[in-house]
């Protein structure tokens, strides 16, 4: 009825998908598959077979991949168990650190826990003194505490909202059957969550995947394919693009093989329930109470640890790497003198992110959700590949493709803009096309029939309606864009800089109070935004995800 | 001249799937129509054609003398009410009443009178301020039927207004729809796939199948002169049998095209001997009996076929055990016959 104008919709999605995603990525194939001489050969991948660095590099990607994965599949399990069926006193405290989980910045946590399982950590000094010897967490324990306390919220919400909605007749007819309450769980209960379990777990074995400041900071020598990539490609000396590309290729390869494993686990098993019956919360008491509790208790705090860790650290005296008795505004001091240029800078990046990927992605999501076509069907499988990407191989991606006429980008704020675009633009889309969904056609329909034209009956009756839900999922981008860190370490000059960057260059630099008080002023502004969504659209938390 | 004429519409979605096969019918001014038919049948495809949401292969709408096809919908100035009522959350009941009449610039203190008058039509003055969603779904569809009234259209469309209310509340609803439309003296189409609905509410009913119609007439003439096998079952309950059950139904010298008979089960009652002058009489034994309240239903198993007859007003004492032996009685001429292709044609001679 609109062919004109949601024909243009069409075509400039097309054209943002391959300016901002094949062309890049092609560029990455392009370069993995160029000698230095830019003959076209399979030397790199060969090499990459060949090296032990590489191969121990990827086989180290998958214990991290997979221990993130079973990490966040236990806490996050018991933490969906207990918050779904069992009354827990606190329980919004509880799911209000497993947001602030959600949200810091994965290599925030890593600092957090070195400062108090380091060599000379907090927690670890105390217990040497006591008589207790604990390692210290370098290495691959650490990466894995670290991933599976950070990611074990996605597991978390989706399964317990899965729980939540299983209808209590059938657990009820299970037990009318005889069935032992260990039997029911394990084939009513857990079946039915299954979904959500894998869907949660493939989060966190993404992200895990993905995920390149933990193991560079909490690591030490323990490389993952994120980390090889972005040493080659930013070595000073000999810089070695296309190992680099070939290795994010690697990386995109794995991402992309996991989600499709997840889909074709759980393809048979949507079920839709009827919510008729809703399923209770039960009161323990006595021993089971408390241990419920401990383990809720435990693993939110943990989880939410670096945060609070981090809002500590930043308010204690220092001079420069060192901290001091007593408490005073000093890394802030700093902040203001040094680094507001890269305050400005997050701010200014992340709102341009927003107003675009918020405008593109309600068109395009509105494309999707209303016109079924082939195209749209394929627009939205496209969206999935940015979906996966790990940042690094976005930055890498970027550079590869923007770096010399007709497209010279590198350098400028409009790279990094892009790249974090391009990696949210999925998300945007999705909410607003299940916004649009929840808005029956029938009552654009009914403004048509009344007597207003096509646009005018969407400005005056869907705008409104999805207008909530449109500025929330803006917020939730802006909590993405200005947490963002990967890509934008690939891509950023001095004058480029953003607060993760700067948080993730303080760190390295042994500058633990500064990076502590960006990283709450961060935390402040992504709760801030976080608070704003929940008022507009209601608590929520699966809508972090 | 009729009011709104449809002709040959045609909707081909692929090869195989033609949701509209030809269609043509006319209503006249102040009429209610209903399509009549199954999900699938091409009747909301028909409806959603008239108002403009969706566009024929093949075929042309007039209304009013003039072609419907190139006016935009929303220029067409349809009224239409909705299955899922459609009533606009953000607004209230009075603000979703006056929508209409925004859109064509009608003046403030006209605008407060019409609405006024729409809601006291459809008895909700009193929720004028409220916003929809604290009404129940009865109260929201007259939101909409006022909603639709209020801009005076020229032809209202109702798109199975009322499946998604409760069974006493849909005849209530369907007593005020048919008395506001006859006040109104505005043509209505009414699609439903409910057969009682259609007869109780329409001046004509339009039975469709497959994307084809299948019979055009009064509820009289769809009920008890069906012109098709689909609208005989469709409409109503039908007993059918095979051509060969003819000896048994009195039909010494069947017409050649005969292919099924069809009686309804009210047209068959239990064999009286003093009050069966002219009747054909058929034996069998009883399978099973079901109590509905006012009438009763018996299921009896004859040479011919399984039949069910109907008991009008049944004692509370009456009772059959299965298997016991039964008479039935019913007269030749409530017997239909029906050619291969489903067609209605003469019983022949008995």
């Amino acid at each position: 009825m609109r062919p004109g104008f949601w024909t243009i919709v069409g075509i400039l999605a097309w054209a943002i998908l391959i300016g901002l995603l094949v062309v890049p990525l092609g560029s990455v194939l392009l370069s993995s598959l160029q000698d230095a001489s830019g003959n076209v050969t399979f030397a790199n991948y060969v090499r990459f077979i060949e090296t032990p660095r590489f191969r121990t590099a990827f086989v180290n990607t998958l214990i991290v991949g997979f221990g993130g994965l079973v990490g966040s599949l236990v806490l996050g399990g018991i933490m969906a168990f207990c918050m779904a069926r069992i009354e827990i006193r606190g329980s919004r405290l509880v799911s209000l650190f497993a947001i602030l989980a959600l949200v810091s910045p994965p290599f925030i946590g890593a600092y957090s826990w070195i400062v108090l399982f380091g060599s000379g950590g907090l927690v670890r000094q105390t217990l040497m003194s006591w008589g207790i010897f604990i390692p210290p967490i370098f290495g691959l324990w650490g990466i894995l505490i670290v991933f599976s306390f950070k990611f074990y919220p996605y597991v978390y919400l989706l399964t317990s909202g899965a729980l939540g909605n299983i209808n209590r007749s059938l657990e009820e007819a299970a037990e009318s059957l005889g069935m032992t309450p260990f039997r029911r769980v394990m084939a009513i209960s857990f079946p039915l969550v299954l979904p959500a379990l894998s869907a949660g777990g493939l989060l966190a074995l993404i992200h895990s995947i993905a995920d390149f400041g933990t193991p560079r900071l909490i690591g030490r020598g323990f490389s993952v394919l994120a980390t090889e990539a972005y040493t080659l490609y930013s070595a000073e000396v000999g810089s070695n693009l296309s190992m680099a590309t070939t290795i994010s290729i690697v990386l995109i390869f794995l991402s992309m093989l996991f989600v499709f494993g997840q889909r074709y686990m759980s393809r048979r098993n949507v079920y839709h329930g009827n919510l008729i019956n809703k399923p209770v919360k039960r009161k323990l008491t006595g021993f089971p109470n408390v241990v419920a509790h401990v383990a809720v208790y435990f693993i939110a705090l943990a989880g939410a640890m670096p945060a609070i860790i981090a809002a500590i650290y930043s308010i204690r005296r220092t001079s420069g790497p060192v901290f001091h008795p007593g408490f005073g505004l000093d890394s802030y001091r700093r902040i203001l003198y040094n680094l507001a240029g890269a305050v400005q800078n997050s701010l200014l990046f992340s709102f341009a992110v927003v107003a675009l990927v918020v405008t593109v992605g309600t068109l395009i999501g509105c494309l999707v959700a209303r016109r079924q076509t082939v195209n749209s069907a394929l627009l939205d499988s496209t969206l999935m590949v940015p979906y996966v990407m790990p940042g690094i191989v976005v930055g890498i991606a970027f550079v590869a493709a923007f770096n010399a006429p007709p497209v010279a980008l590198t350098g400028t704020a409009l790279i990094i803009i892009l790249s974090i675009f391009i990696r949210r633009l999925p998300y945007s889309v999705r909410s607003s096309a299940s916004a649009l969904r929840q808005v029956s056609p029938s009552m654009e329909e009914a403004a048509i029939s009344l007597g207003y034209s096509p646009v005018q009956a969407f400005m005056k009756v869907t705008v409104p309606l999805i207008l909530p839900g449109i500025i929330a999922g803006g917020m939730l981008s802006f909590v993405t864009a200005i947490n963002e860190l990967s890509s934008s370490l690939v891509l950023y000059v001095g004058g480029t800089a953003t607060m993760p960057v700067r948080i993730y260059i303080a760190i390295n630099d042994g500058d633990y109070g500064t990076a502590a008080a960006l990283s709450t002023v961060l935390l402040v502004l992504s709760g801030t935004a976080i608070y704003a969504a929940f008022r507009l659209m209601g608590r929520d938390e699966r809508a972090l995800l | 001249m009729t009011y709104l004429t449809v002709e040959n519409a045609t909707k081909i979605y692929s090869e195989k799937v033609r949701a509209l096969d030809g269609v043509s019918i006319a209503v006249e001014r102040d009429e209610f129509f209903t399509l009549l038919g199954p999900s699938g049948c091409g009747k909301t495809t028909l409806l959603r054609s008239i108002a403009g949401f969706s566009d024929l292969t093949e075929g042309r709408i007039a209304l009013a003398g003039a072609r419907l096809d190139p006016i935009p919908s929303h220029k067409r100035d349809i009224g239409m009410v909705f299955q899922d009522y459609a009533v606009f959350p953000h607004l209230t009941v009075g603000e979703n009443v006056a929508f209409g009449l925004k859109a064509r610039r009608v003046p403030a203190p006209e605008t407060a009178a019409r609405v006024a008058e729409a809601l006291a039509t459809v008895r909700l003055v009193d929720y004028k301020a409220r916003l929809p969603a604290a009404l129940s779904g009865g109260q929201q569809q007259r939101i909409g039927l006022a909603r639709a009234m209020v801009i005076r259209p020229k032809l209202l469309l109702m798109d199975e207004p009322l499946s998604n209310l409760d069974a006493k509340l849909r005849v209530d609803l369907r007593d005020e729809i048919r008395d506001i439309q006859k006040t109104v003296g505005i043509a209505a189409i009414y699609v439903t796939h409910d057969q009682e609905e259609a007869l109780a509410i329409s001046d004509r009913i339009c039975v469709m199948n497959a994307g084809r119609v299948e019979q055009i007439g009064t509820p009289q003439e769809i009920y008890a002169n069906p012109q098709t096998i689909f609208v005989a079952t469709f409409v109503g309950t039908m007993n059918t049998l095979p051509r060969e059950a003819a000896p048994h139904l009195g039909m010494t010298e069947p017409a050649a095209s005969v292919h099924t008979w069809a009686i309804r089960p009210e047209h068959i009652r239990l064999a009286r001997a003093e009050a069966d002058a002219g009747r054909v009489r058929i034996e069998g034994t009883v399978e099973k009996y079901t109590y509905l309240g006012r009438e009763a239903h018996i299921l009896v198993e004859t040479a011919a076929a399984k039949l069910v007859a109907q008991i009008a007003d049944p004692a509370p004492g009456l009772s059959f055990s299965a298997g016991s032996p039964v008479a039935l009685a019913f007269r030749r001429e409530d017997v239909l016959a029906f050619d291969r292709q489903g067609a209605r044609v003469p019983a022949g001679a008995a």
